[in-house]
């Protein structure tokens, strides 16, 4: 509704500054090149596709400029956003050897570099930027991440929680699921079939050190193989390339602390 | 392993070759090696279904890993030790013991990362095999060391010398 509001007045704010700044500025044109495949294509190749767009017309972060592409340059580009602040993990893809957030990513004013965009590494690519993550979310709804208790609460209400309690589960409720850790890990791409991958293992984490919830054995238990857990080698780059900057690989290290003389 | 660039199908290689000169050039280990066929997306069972985690093992979870820690750990004291003690055969064959399940459980390690049974089938079991057979082979060999010759301290100061 606000952002209607906002529109609307848009004309009369971009005339006023178009007199006062415009003529000052050179063009910064930015060359972007984005991985493009149709699905309704497939005999043809993947290809990079170059696009230029003036960043003096263009929001700061990569998003801006992917939904810039969108709206005035090529319609068919296809990728997933929602929330443009961080907070639905939706435009989670690769950016300059990077998996992070396109709405969190500033782009580089360089101009002389082009900015390469793929869609997360070693996932199927359903078109464009779009992977699949079913198979992702799968591994998800396999740790249970729900509250389990068989004891009903003591004050017939609510499950209460101490202070000291509720400050073990800060760092790790935060995640959004964008599947940018998971994705970076070379162990996960070597056996995403089996091994969770940090960012469902760090919600693993999550639950198994929850003080309300009592399926820790199960929880625990079902780790309890090669595959699952033990496939992570600590090469961290969940943590380096983590966009809400949180520590999966701190989170599996505790597991397997937890899990040592299990 | 291939670049993320030929694994997303960007790389000049795969476009720029035929099937059949890539065939050519490919190891000649991997030529006819026939893998299991993976489902498409990785999804078995319906999309709503959970993933099903392999039957929990607790020699292949947690112990294996608390051992192969306990023995990394074990083996610093024990290869700093002839550098201030002196060699004693004790030492150095029970350092060239953990020595040897270190590298055992290093490459059983490669072997489930690379060569899944998931993927390979039959062929991650006789890759286990060659493995455990490399190690008892090894360890015989590390018992005639200790028991013939000064011990591996003692060959690798000759060899230092030398």
């Amino acid at each position: 509704m606000f952002r209607s509001v906002l529109r609307f007045q848009q004309p009369t704010r971009a005339f006023v500054r178009g007199l006062a700044t415009s003529a000052e500025k050179t063009s910064r044109i930015k060359s972007f090149q984005i991985y493009r495949w149709n699905p309704d294509t497939p005999e043809v190749a993947p290809t990079m596709q170059k696009y230029d767009i003036d960043l003096n017309d263009c929001g700061p972060m990569v998003l801006d400029a992917i939904l810039k592409i969108k709206n005035e340059q090529d319609s068919t580009l296809t990728f997933r956003r929602s929330c443009r602040e961080g907070i639905c993990g939706s435009c989670a893809m690769n950016i300059g050897g990077r998996n992070t957030l396109a709405c969190l990513c500033r782009i580089d004013t360089d101009t002389s570099k082009d900015l390469k965009i793929y869609p997360l590494p070693h996932m199927f690519v359903v078109r464009d930027l779009v992977p699949d993550l079913t198979h992702f979310y799968k591994q998800y709804k396999s740790i249970q991440p729900y509250l389990q208790r068989d004891t009903p609460p003591t004050d017939g209400r609510e499950n209460l929680q101490s202070i000291e309690d509720r400050a073990k589960l800060d760092g790790l409720y935060e995640c959004i699921l964008c599947a940018c850790c998971s994705t970076s890990c070379p162990s996960y791409w070597w056996n995403q079939q089996q091994y969770l991958g940090p960012a469902v293992l760090m919600q693993a984490y999550r639950w198994l050190i929850d003080s309300r919830d009592e399926a820790s054995k199960i929880r625990r238990e079902m780790l309890q193989n090669s595959m699952s857990l033990y496939r992570c080698h600590t090469i961290m780059n969940c943590s380096r390339t983590c966009p809400k900057g949180l520590n999966p690989g701190k989170a599996i290290a505790e597991i397997k602390k937890q899990l040592a003389f299990d | 392993m291939l670049s993320l660039t030929s694994r997303i199908g960007l790389s000049s290689s795969r476009t720029i070759l035929s099937s059949q000169t890539a065939a050519l050039f490919r190891p000649i280990l991997i030529r006819g090696i026939k893998t299991i066929p993976q489902p498409p997306g990785f999804i078995v069972g319906t999309v709503n279904d959970a993933y099903v985690p392999p039957p929990p093992h607790k020699l292949e979870g947690s112990l294996h890993w608390t051992s192969e820690r306990l023995v990394a750990i074990g083996m610093v004291p024990l290869a700093l030790a002839p550098f201030i003690t002196g060699t004693s055969s004790v030492i150095d064959s029970t350092f060239s013991a953990l020595l040897l399940y270190h590298c055992y459980a290093g490459f059983q390690s490669c072997i489930i990362d690379y060569i899944p049974r998931r993927v390979y089938g039959p062929l991650h079991n006789y890759a286990m095999y060659l493995l455990t057979f490399g190690t008892g082979v090894a360890g015989y060999g590390l018992y005639q060391i200790e028991s013939k010759e000064d011990g591996v301290a003692g060959i690798i100061s000759k060899v230092w010398k030398a």
